[in-house]
Formats: structure tokens, sequence, C-alpha cells
């Protein structure tokens, strides 16, 4: 079931703090955040934001495209580079 | 013959069955542009006045994205998906599903027909 509008978008209150601060400073730093289940607002592009992804921080560039998805979609947390079989079937 | 909506041709059949063979057209969305255009659903196409096939083919045109225009909107989709670098991105460039279905077994739809492992036997 979506989310009851009424709420407003999900977002932690300390990704829109970092946000801010970097937008005022100007600066375009990497701001690190822990938070993949916030909402992407549209304040936040432009952006770079570093989504951690259980071991390291993903950099991530907010485009308009992105506004209304959640962090966590651009920072995958699984890495798979296929089985061994698939590769010996090719070589055959 | 009456051809609506670029290449399709349908014939001897009912009027909202025919247009299920127009790609972006089911059978809801059939039986209400005949509701709309005004053509009792136990008629056939060839049963049909041409005037009655024009108001048809322009019901079309200008309310249902069909055929070519259909199949463009969708692959813009996908691909801007795929521009974006986002989970659902990732999982079409992959070919596997991209609604959280589980992929140990079944799939198939996306990821063809099943390949034997090799050295599996015995």
């Amino acid at each position: 079931m979506a989310r009851a509008v009424w709420k407003g978008p999900f977002v932690d209150s300390y990704v829109l703090k970092k946000a801010e601060k970097s937008r005022e400073s100007g600066r375009n730093e990497v701001i690190k955040i822990w938070s993949r289940r916030s909402t992407i607002l549209p304040q936040f592009v432009g952006l770079t934001f570093g989504v951690y992804n259980g071991k390291k921080h993903v950099p991530v560039l907010v485009s308009e495209d992105m506004i209304g998805q959640k962090f966590g979609e651009y920072s995958p947390t699984r890495t798979y580079y296929g089985h061994m079989a698939d590769k010996k079937a090719k070589r055959k | 013959m009456a051809r609506i909506a670029g290449v399709n041709i349908p014939t001897a059949k009912r009027v909202p069955v025919a247009l299920t063979y127009i790609h972006g057209i089911g059978p809801s969305t059939a039986r209400s542009i005949c509701d709309a255009v005004g053509i009792d659903q136990t008629r056939r196409v060839n049963e049909l006045s041409d005037s009655e096939v024009l108001q048809i083919r322009e019901h079309i045109d200008s309310n249902i994205t069909v055929e070519g225009d259909l199949r463009r909107e969708v692959q813009m989709n996908v691909k801007r998906l795929m521009d974006l670098g986002c989970y659902r991105g990732l999982r079409h460039r992959r070919n596997l599903p991209v609604r959280g279905q589980r992929t140990h077994t079944n799939a198939r739809t996306r990821k063809g027909p099943a390949k034997p492992i090799a050295g599996k036997k015995k």
C-alpha cells in the first residue's frame, strides 16, 4: 500500500540538516548519510550524497528524475559477479 | 478489410475482439472504445460502414497511445531507469525481475529458457 499523502514524504531529519548546511556553505562536498530509507526531495537536486550500502558510502549525484525515490535505490547492497559454471559454459 | 492504427487488419471477428489485435488495446479498452463511438458489441468488423471505421480510427488516434508510439514510450521509460543507475534500472540491465520477485527458482519470463549447468549430472 502506498504511503498516506497527508503525512508528506519521509526524510530522516539529520539528512535535511546536513543538506541545508552544505547548501549554505556552497561547497559541493559529498554528504555522508546512512539513511537509505529517506525520500529524495526537490531541494536535494544538484547535491552529492554518499549513501551507505553497509560497506562504504556510494556517491550519488541527485538529478531531477530521482525525486520521489529513496536514497537506497541508488546504492546497491549486493555484489554479484556471476557463477563460475556460467564462465565454463561460455568457453566451450 | 479495415485498417485501424497503421498496420492492423482484423477481419470477421466481433468489433471488441478485433480491436484487441492492436498493440496497446486489451478487452477492456476495446469495449470502452465501442461504447464511446456507439457501436454495438455484437457487431462484426465486416458489417461496419466506412464512416464507423473512420470514427473508431479517429477515437483511437486522439485518445489512446498504441503500437509504435506505445512501444517507444515503454522503451523510453525503461531507458530512463537504466540511465539513472537506480535499483530498478540495474534489474532491467541484467534482464532480471524488477519488482522483487524471487529468482532462486522461476523468473523464466525474464531470464529466458533454462540453461543447463555444466557438470551437474550423475
